[in-house]
């Protein structure tokens, strides 16, 4: 019970985007719109890289000057243009860096309530070097392992009550038929 | 009495109606979370996840924009194609993806426009495809009775999880006893949860 409580929020937050995503038609448009996106600022980069520095190198130098680091992927064009995705659940950021004029461009995605959810929905595990979305990807773990367990417990606590058992094994058992003819049938 | 032995019952018979859907949710949700551990582990097989079924001359238009699901019925209507759930992308400017899965089986026809030419291909079974690909199904893209279905079942899914939450406070809120430790586990959440929206 007390597990169910704390993880509440996420319960919530996993519902209302899952209602969102199956209803992607009525909240985002489909196919859904490519993200809209307002100019914070425009400035030059006088930094110097590494030799030989990789784009992902050369993107966390560039978020650590602009006092951004955190969750990022990386892009880069074929003409040397860099496209930094600066991952945040509420204000996702792309930056541009061209090299030959040092140009910097940090754009923010205007906010929308379907993306977001989306974004919390699809936030996941282990990918990123920093301590916060490993603990987010734990807590999603945590998640994971309590939705087993809810499933488990609330089988023995059902089977511990005699008088709710057949009632309980006929929902039990039109659930599992059904399911089991989506696998067939999908 | 009444209304607390009506929200006992309805939160046991709902969870046990719902509980294939639950398990599927929470066990697809390992290989989401831990997506390059089961990457790896296939890639340690050595085994092509793409087997090439046929080639073949191929012309037709493709509309301009990103709606392609006509051109995505057509091409399967003339490849004489299984049908099945389905999407159609553009993959670059000369070439369109039109993808055909079902829960336990995937095709990709590429079609390359400058070549005139299709390749189908057919995905080897993996089960943590299997297990994500039901996760992720959902949304009512499909004009299929049977797929509309499965979306309203993720519709109840979502309500079940509303009924839980309420139901579950409410049975909280009728245990005094618990209720200082609830409070405390459920603003702990709470805070927790804000301080995962405000840093991530």
């Amino acid at each position: 019970m007390y597990l169910a409580l704390f993880l509440t929020p996420w319960v919530l937050m996993y519902m209302a985007s899952t209602f969102v995503m199956n209803h992607r038609d009525w909240f985002r448009g489909r196919p859904a719109p490519p993200p809209k996106f307002e100019l914070e600022r425009e400035l030059t980069y006088n930094g110097e890289f590494p030799q030989g520095a990789e784009a992902k190198q050369i993107a966390q130098q560039i978020l650590a000057g602009l006092e951004m680091d955190g969750a990022f992927g990386v892009q880069k064009r074929g003409d040397g243009t860099l496209l930094i995705n600066r991952q945040d659940l509420v204000s996702p950021r792309r930056i541009t860096y061209t090299p030959p004029d040092k140009k910097l461009t940090v754009e923010r995605v205007v906010f929308e309530n379907g993306a977001f959810l989306e974004r919390f929905h699809r936030r996941r595990g282990f990918q990123q070097d920093n301590a916060i979305d490993d603990t987010w990807a734990f807590t999603v773990d945590l998640f994971i392992a309590a939705v087993m367990f809810w499933a488990l417990s609330g089988l023995w606590m059902w089977w511990e009550m005699k008088v709710t058992r057949k009632l309980g094994a006929l929902c039990l058992l039109a659930g599992i038929g059904l399911f089991a003819l989506f696998l067939v049938v999908l | 009495m009444a209304t607390s032995h009506f929200l006992r019952r309805l939160h046991l018979y709902l969870a046990l109606s719902l509980l294939p859907w639950f398990f599927m949710y929470g066990v697809s949700s390992i290989p989401f979370s831990h997506n390059q551990y089961f990457q790896r582990l296939d890639e340690a097989k050595g085994v092509p996840l793409w087997t090439k079924r046929f080639e073949r001359s191929y012309e037709a238009s493709v509309p301009e924009g990103s709606e392609l699901r006509a051109f995505g019925a057509k091409v399967i209507q003339d490849l004489g194609l299984e049908p099945g759930g389905f999407g159609a992308y553009r993959q670059n400017p000369s070439q369109v993806n039109v993808y055909i899965y079902s829960f336990l089986k995937s095709t990709q026809v590429k079609y390359f426009l400058d070549q005139k030419k299709v390749v189908v291909e057919d995905r080897r079974f993996r089960w943590d495809h299997f297990l994500t690909g039901m996760h992720a199904q959902g949304g009512f893209e499909q004009e299929s009775f049977l797929w509309d279905l499965w979306g309203v079942l993720v519709d109840v899914v979502c309500l079940g999880m509303l009924g839980w939450i309420v139901t579950g406070i409410y049975m909280w809120w009728k245990l005094p006893a618990t209720r200082i430790w609830g409070w405390l586990a459920l603003s702990g959440g709470i805070v927790s949860f804000g301080y995962f929206v405000a840093r991530l």
